[in-house]
This record gives structure tokens, C-alpha cells and sequence, in this order.
């Protein structure tokens, strides 16, 4: 490896793709973003409503599970269902109005209901911490990380990664939902839910609900919304309303087009290649200081992004002919 | 299979001719719809008899779309009343007036194109326990069954449409002819009782339109199945409906049997553009 450096035109350091932790910490956020975008792929894969506001149902549940354990004194684990709880319900309470909109303004209703949300969370101070945060949260979590660390030790893994734990669930947690959604989209309910994508009104026509499966769908987009918030807050180990900017949406937007439209494990793919790419930019030793690298990011994913239209638009799992075909 | 023949002799046996006798299924009184200051419908009046096949005819613009869309609740009424077996549909959604058994298609093919064939028949079903999320969930056992059920009837329809070898192709590959047939044949999976046809001969070649027709008259025999088609083509009216009905401007100018209708002067002149 040291005598093929030389000959790279920039000074790369390889080793830190070597280093578990580096994949650690990268399959932690390509988990997490696998679930935010599951929750993208359900709406706008599977029902064609076109969701804007998914960080702010992340925002929602990080929050209500941060708050009902800081100061409600809830377990963690019972802050958690009721989190998901409390987000769908926003879900629906958004999508009332929201979803008899037309697709763009839908779009437009969807990213201010997640601004207004968490604006608020960087106002309410006494309930949220404001631009402070909220810390404090996540005891329960360590102990079972602790748990699984030991585990670990005992199957003879001396000293892990003290992350790995969050790894290990997070997978678990993204691929069992991938499973279950795929389960659930090959049933009447995804046919209906697919119709409701190709055509509304043929839909309604043949005696479908169209709104109801929407406002399911949103619901069932911002309960994936809520689980990825528990892993963001866990993995920072406080939340601020900075995490749930609409970049962080717009992040899942190209992990979703990155992975594909229309498939649940392309969602997956997507945000491994994603934050691969997006992470590793930083590990490299670039002649960059660090806001250069940031930008750096940015110029990487977008040229991703357009190589990826250019000679594979359906992304990585996508069904070119689902694209393709129109009247 | 047994479902389709207990269907036939729960039926009443339609009267191939006097169709147009019988009791109406469907009755439409005063319906308007206005976009600003147009009366697209302006006060339609009309009633379709029970296991007839009613032409809904009249030059462009005359509002028989608009009709078609205010009767089965896709646009908002803004006066009159109608109803389908009794019950009134103004005011109701389209999900649900399609479940009362009135089914539309469209003028413009709705194919969806980006699923195969076979789930764009299966989909129009009714009563798919699968189609509830807890049921798929809770009731795996009785949502199997009848996903098998729906698909053998939807393989069934397919048949009789020579469409099975396309099952599997997604609908946006279909020729133009063949997506008029497939939303034909998928209307039909939803068990209408009253099937309402906005031009479906439009587009299509003589032969596929010639075996459509073929199969609303055997559909109103076997079946009992009523229709009300809007169409063009004043041969398909003449020898194919048991009955006209005549829009212009937005009203109802005549209403009857296909040789009387033919002779009506109001009907000739709102052809013609003369004035009245």
C-alpha cells in the first residue's frame, strides 16, 4: 500500500478506511439515513406524495422521546412508542390539509410544516433547551450498549468499538423494517398504494380510498421519521434543532435516488454509497482545511448525482421501465 | 365461478329490446355543474332503465363528460339531484359511489402504467380484505385466499379479453386499443351493475372495437349489467343502444329509442348548428 501512494496525485491515507470505527461511524449514519429514507421511499416510491418534511418528523420524534424521558421521567423504552405515537399523529394532523394538495405544493406544505416545527424547538426553550439542546437522555441505552458490549468481550472480540453496539441495533432495526415494508407492499394495501401513485382518480374509479392510503402512507413515512430520530439523538447523544435542518431531508432525497425508486433494500444501498462517499471525503488527506472539505462533500455528491441521471436514472435498484413508461 | 352463475340467476332477466322499459337504475334530475360563468351542465335530465345499453350522444362541448364526472363524483355538483338504485350519488366521493356498483371509465385511458397488467385488474376487486393494513398484518390466512380468488378471476377476464399473455407486462407497453380493453376489463373486476363508458371506441381499430361491443351485449345478457356510454360514432349508437340520449349545451334535447331519436329535429339542429 505506502509504495503506491506516491504515484496518487494527492497524498491519500488509506488506513483510516482500514479502521473499524471509520465504518462503524459510517454504517451508524448509512443505517439511520436507511430508515429516514425508508420513510421517503413509502411516500414518494410507493404513493407518489411528495414529502418535504421528513426531518421534521425526525425532529418530532427525537424530541418527544428526549422530552418524555428528561422530564417526564419516562423509561427510554416506553418514551420511544410513544414517540412514534406522537409523530404519526402529527403526520396525519399535516397531512389533513396538506395531502389535497397537489404534488408541488404538497412539497411546499410538507418542508414549511417541518420549518415551523423546528423553529419552535429552537424558541420553546423551556421545553426543548432551545439552540442548547436537550442532553441526558440516553442512560437506558447505555446500559444495554454496555450489555452487548460485554457480550461481545465474552465471544472474544477484546476491547470493541464502543459504538458498535448502536451499529449492530441500527442494522438490525433498518433491515427487519425492510423486510416488513416489502412484506406489506406486495398486499392489496401496496397495490392500492402503487394505483394511488400511477393515478389518482383511476384509483377513486375503481373504488379506492386515494386519500386515506395517502394519509396512511405519510403516517407510516413519519413513524420511520421518529425511529431514525432516536437513532440520530443516541448516536449524538443530545439533539439541537440545527440536526433537523431540510438539508438532512434533502440528504435523504439523494439517498433515495441513489438507491432507486420503488425498492425498500435500494434505500439501504443508497445510503451505504452515500455516506461512504460523503464520510470518507473527510478521512481523506486532502490538501483541504476542513470548511473546504464540507464544500467538498457537496460538489462530490452532486457530481454523483449527475453521472447517476445521466447513464443510470432508475438509481442502483430502481425499475428503469416504472420511470420510463408514461402515456 | 359459482359467484358469476348465482349472480345470473339472482338477476332478473334482462329484456334484450325493452331494456329501455324497465325500471331505472340510474335517474338524473336538474344536474348542474358550472365552471365560473359557464354552465357546462345546464339542468340535465335523464334516467337509464335497468339492463339497457343508453348511448349518451351530442356535438362537442356539450357537456356529457362533465356529466359523466359530476355523476360519479369526481367534480362537485352545484344544483340538481341523482340517483343509483334509490340512492342518491351527488355529494358522494367516487371511492364510494364506484362501490355502490357505478363504474366509470375514462375518456383518456387510465392505465396505470407503471404496474403490470395483472395488478391493475386485480386492484379493481372489491372487498379485498387486503387492502387494510391490520388485516394484512392480523389476518394474513383470509387475505391470501382471497388475493387467490381476485387473481384467478382477474386471469379469467383477461382471457376473455385475449389480453393473458400481456398479464404480466406492465400497462404502459399496451397499445393504445389494448388499454382500452384492459380498463374495459378491469371496470369489470370491480362487479359493476351500471358501467359508464366515456368513448370507449375512441382510438381503437374495428376488430377490437367490434369485440368490445360484443361484450357489453353479453355482459347485459349474462349478467344484467347496465351501461351508458358517450360515443361518436352514430353506426355504434344506432345499432348498438337500446336507447339515446341527446346533449346539447349542457341539457338533455332528447331522450328515446335510436330511429326516433334520429328524426328528432332538436337533435338535427343542435348536429347541424342551427339556431333555435
Amino acid at each position: 500500500m505506502t509504495e503506491l501512494l506516491p504515484v496518487l496525485p494527492l497524498a491519500v491515507d488509506l488506513e483510516a478506511f482500514a479502521s473499524l470505527g471509520f465504518w462503524t461511524g459510517v454504517g451508524i449514519l448509512a443505517g439511520t439515513y436507511t430508515i429516514f429514507a425508508l420513510g421517503l421511499q413509502v411516500n414518494v416510491g410507493f404513493t407518489g406524495i411528495f414529502n418535504f418534511g421528513q426531518a421534521g418528523f425526525m425532529a418530532i420524534g427525537a424530541y418527544s422521546m428526549a422530552i418524555l424521558v428528561t422530564d417526564a421521567d419516562l423509561s427510554f423504552w416506553l418514551a420511544m412508542p410513544i414517540a412514534i405515537l406522537i409523530t404519526m399523529a402529527f403526520g396525519l394532523l399535516v397531512g389533513l390539509p396538506a395531502l389535497r394538495l397537489r404534488t408541488d405544493y404538497l412539497a411546499i406544505a410538507t418542508i414549511a410544516a417541518a420549518e415551523a416545527l423546528r423553529l419552535f424547538a429552537l424558541n420553546a426553550r423551556d421545553l426543548t433547551g432551545g439552540a442548547q439542546g436537550i442532553f441526558g437522555f440516553d442512560s437506558e441505552w447505555d446500559d444495554a450498549s454496555d450489555a452487548i458490549l460485554n457480550g461481545l468481550e465474552s465471544l472474544g472480540w477484546s476491547n470493541p468499538e464502543t459504538l458498535f453496539p448502536l451499529f449492530l441495533v441500527v442494522w438490525a432495526v433498518a433491515i427487519l423494517l425492510m423486510f416488513a415494508l416489502t412484506f406489506l407492499q406486495k398486499s392489496a394495501w401496496g397495490r392500492v398504494l402503487r394505483a394511488v401513485r400511477e393515478d389518482e382518480d383511476a384509483a377513486r374509479a375503481l373504488g379506492k380510498n386515494a386519500f386515506a392510503y395517502k394519509l396512511q402512507s405519510l403516517a407510516i413515512a413519519a413513524a420511520l421519521g421518529a425511529i431514525a430520530g432516536f437513532f440520530l439523538a443516541l448516536n449524538l447523544r443530545f439533539i439541537i434543532p440545527d440536526e433537523f435542518l431540510p438539508i438532512f431531508t434533502f440528504l435523504g432525497y439523494a439517498v433515495l435516488i441513489l438507491g432507486g425508486l420503488g425498492s425498500y433494500f435500494g434505500v439501504a444501498a443508497g445510503a451505504i454509497v452515500f455516506w461512504t462517499i460523503f464520510e470518507g471525503l473527510r478521512f481523506l488527506e486532502l490538501p483541504f482545511d476542513e470548511v473546504q472539505i464540507r464544500a467538498l462533500q457537496f460538489i462530490v455528491l452532486g457530481l454523483v448525482l449527475i453521472l447517476l441521471m445521466a447513464f443510470r436514472p432508475q438509481g442502483m435498484f430502481g425499475k428503469r421501465q416504472e420511470m420510463v413508461l408514461g402515456d | 365461478m359459482t359467484e358469476g352463475a348465482s349472480r345470473r340467476v339472482a338477476t332478473t332477466s334482462p329484456e334484450p329490446a325493452g331494456g329501455a322499459k324497465g325500471q331505472p337504475i340510474f335517474a338524473a334530475e336538474g344536474v348542474v355543474k358550472r365552471f365560473g360563468g359557464i354552465r357546462a351542465v345546464d339542468g340535465a335530465t335523464m334516467s337509464v332503465g335497468e339492463g339497457s345499453i343508453t348511448a349518451l350522444i351530442g356535438p362537442n362541448g356539450a357537456g356529457k363528460t362533465t356529466f359523466f364526472n359530476v355523476i360519479t363524483g369526481f367534480y362537485r355538483s352545484d344544483g340538481g339531484r341523482a340517483t343509483f338504485r334509490g340512492k342518491p350519488v351527488l355529494g358522494r366521493p367516487p371511492y364510494s359511489i364506484a362501490r355502490l356498483g357505478m363504474v366509470r371509465t375514462f375518456q383518456i385511458t387510465k392505465a396505470l402504467v407503471g404496474m403490470p397488467v395483472i395488478d391493475n385488474m386485480m386492484l379493481a376487486a372489491p372487498n379485498q380484505p387486503g387492502e387494510r393494513l391490520a388485516n394484512v398484518v392480523f389476518r394474513p390466512g383470509a387475505t391470501r385466499r382471497r388475493e387467490r380468488e381476485v387473481r384467478e378471476q382477474a386471469l379469467e377476464l383477461l382471457e376473455v379479453f385475449n389480453l393473458t399473455k400481456l398479464a404480466d407486462d406492465y400497462a404502459g407497453t399496451l397499445s393504445g386499443g389494448q388499454r382500452k380493453l384492459l380498463e374495459l376489463s378491469r371496470a369489470l373486476m370491480a362487479r359493476p351493475r351500471f358501467l359508464l363508458l366515456d368513448e370507449p371506441m375512441a382510438g381503437i381499430n374495428p376488430t377490437l372495437g367490434r369485440r368490445l361491443l360484443d361484450h357489453m351485449q353479453r355482459l347485459r345478457a349474462e349478467e344484467g349489467v347496465t351501461f351508458l356510454f358517450v360515443e361518436h360514432d352514430m353506426e355504434v349508437v344506432m345499432n348498438h343502444s337500446d336507447r339515446v340520449v341527446v346533449m346539447a349545451e349542457g341539457r338533455v334535447i332528447a331522450d328515446g329509442e335510436p330511429h326516433h331519436v334520429r328524426k328528432d329535429q332538436a337533435v338535427i339542429d343542435a348536429y347541424l348548428g342551427a339556431t333555435a
